[in-house]
């Protein structure tokens, strides 16, 4: 069987799924009787495509080396966005668009092009799903399709489809985490060094770990819209962005770090999801306690009401990382088609 | 209070503020309870409640006094130690309340807007009490301080709601735990 991939967004992320299909179409081959091939891969202006499959390879070096997919060798091409989606025969559309929590799109748009050509769909992109999960998820169900999205969500932590299907005999009742790296590098650099905020965030940035415009990340956007996600997909609340009470870390001084740091506590940026509750906020947490991990690391506490508590720990973000979960998705469907 | 508002003013920046619970044993006689409590208001601690067991008397003769004590750490502990060498016998240290300690950081115009004010109106909240307040002053004028709330068992909701009350009206931010 041959499995026809579109690719959009050619990014961290996008890189990162052509690496990882370099890597293992072998052995998803032998494993699961399934031909990986991209057959389009788009970024914000342009695309590479081709009916017999592009190299993995190739994409990335066009990309790093001449700016566009459109100088890709012969198949190089000036169609872009949706349109990409008429120019070629496909199965799945794996998509990893800039995540937009304003409008939900490019990535609400194409989503649902693809469900409407009965295409099925993996995505990381946050936006979409923090403003309009229902409709995306009822589209995907009336289309009969599958709908993957376990990458927005603490990228290679696996959660969603850890509580979905590991965890199908359970009740999920709440779950509290950190659902954002970056605010948790800078927490903890501030704790280990005793410094203040600006000059963390600085450094952060110059070490590529914070972004040139750090609002979604310091200002808690970025997990609000993860616990928007949580909440429909594994505690069944229609929640939606605006529903979700957000307090950012760009307040926290030294000082506040250094009492809690003499009382035994850490400061976090914690996400809390329960049936009544969608917070983002920095919550004291006891040192040495399942919340004490530090880095970029992400971290979820999952309440069940049989297995009691399940604490899932991994790297939220990260090109190869998160394409893992994105691949780890593709072969659920896969696995589904057999 | 206002003795360690005072110390603020003098620049010294961490003030904590601390209840301690006390029984102490005296001899029921005229005046024994007088020679417990005199010591006390020397030493910089605030008496909070007496309570005279007289009708705990035990077969020596002594009868128990329940105290609270407010005030810093350290002057507690020179209340203690003056008791020891006056020779009253302390039956027990913070007693066996059924109490817990929630924590909370609060970042803000703290002192600006009225310390007092926010620590009186949980302490106000019955079976709550601001056990410690551990505040840090820092030079751009927004300071943090740790609170450590007592509370009796079943209070935790009345007391984290006063909180974040008195937080969103003093535009404070409150960390609290998770
Ligand atoms: N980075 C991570 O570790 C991580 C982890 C979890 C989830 N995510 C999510 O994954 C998504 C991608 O993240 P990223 O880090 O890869 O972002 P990125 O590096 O900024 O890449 C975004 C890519 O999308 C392309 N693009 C922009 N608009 C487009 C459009 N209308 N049509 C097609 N392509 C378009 C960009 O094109 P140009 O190359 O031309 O600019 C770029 O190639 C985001 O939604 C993010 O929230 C990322």
């Amino acid at each position: 069987m041959e499995c026809k991939i579109i690719l959009m967004g050619f990014g961290s992320v996008g890189q990162g799924i052509a690496n990882v299909i370099a890597m293992k179409k072998d052995i998803i081959k032998d494993n699961y009787d399934a031909e990986l091939k991209l057959v389009a891969v788009a970024d914000s202006s342009s695309s590479a495509i081709c009916q017999e499959g592009l190299d993995e390879q190739l994409l990335i070096d066009t990309k790093k080396n001449k700016g566009k997919l459109s100088n890709y060798p012969e198949y190089g091409s000036d169609i872009s966005g949706i349109d990409v989606l008429d120019a070629v025969e496909y199965d799945c559309l794996i998509e990893c668009t800039p995540t937009n929590k304003e409008t939900g799109e490019p990535a609400y748009s194409l989503t649902m092009k693809a469900f409407e050509a009965r295409k099925d769909v993996v995505t990381s992109n946050k936006g979409h799903l923090a403003l309009r999960f229902k409709d995306v998820i009822d589209a995907a169900e009336k289309n009969n399709v599958q709908f993957r999205y376990e990458a927005t969500v603490g990228g290679a932590m696996p959660i969603i489809n850890c509580a979905k299907d590991t965890l199908s005999s359970c009740k999920i009742e709440s779950i509290t985490g950190i659902l954002n790296g970056t605010t948790n590098y800078i927490l903890s650099r501030m704790t280990a060094e005793g410094s203040s905020y600006e000059d963390i965030l600085k450094e952060s940035q110059e070490l590529g770990i914070a972004e040139t415009d750090p609002t979604a990340d310091v200002e808690g956007e970025d997990a609000a819209c993860k616990t928007v996600i949580l909440a429909n997909s594994l505690l069944g609340v229609d929640a939606t962005y605006t529903d979700v009470e957000v307090i950012g870390i760009s307040n926290i001084t030294s000082e506040a770090i250094e009492l809690a740091k003499d009382a035994g506590y850490l400061i976090k940026l914690i996400g809390e999801v329960t049936p009544t509750t969608l917070k983002v906020s920095p919550r004291l947490v006891k040192k040495g306690s399942a919340y004490d991990v530090s880095g970029t690391l992400n971290m979820a506490t999952i309440k069940t009401d049989l297995a009691d508590e399940i604490t899932v720990v991994g790297k939220g973000a990260g090109s190869i990382e998160t394409a893992s979960a994105m691949i780890t998705d593709l072969i659920s469907i896969l696995k589904l088609k057999k | 209070m206002e003795i360690l508002l005072l110390k603020r003013l003098l620049g010294l920046n961490k003030v904590i503020i601390v209840r301690m619970n006390l029984l102490v044993e005296v001899k029921d006689a005229p005046g024994q309870l007088v020679a417990v409590l005199e010591p006390i208001r020397g030493l910089g601690a605030n008496i909070v409640t007496v309570i005279h067991k007289r009708e705990a008397k035990n077969e020596q003769g002594n009868v128990p006094v329940q105290l609270t004590l407010e005030g810093e750490k350290e002057n507690l502990s020179n209340v203690v130690n003056k008791f020891k060498d006056l020779g009253f016998s302390i039956l027990e240290i913070n007693g066996t309340l059924d109490t817990e300690i929630i924590s909370a950081i609060l970042i803000g115009h703290l002192v600006d807007e009225n310390l007092q004010d926010t620590i009186d109106r949980l302490n106000e909240l019955e079976g709550v009490f601001v056990n410690e307040f551990n505040i840090q002053l820092s030079e751009d004028n927004k300071s943090a301080a740790l609170i450590n709330i007592e509370l009796n068992a079943g209070k935790e909701e009345l007391a984290l709601g006063k909180l974040a009350e008195i937080c969103s009206e003093k535009d404070f931010l409150m960390i609290n735990n998770v």
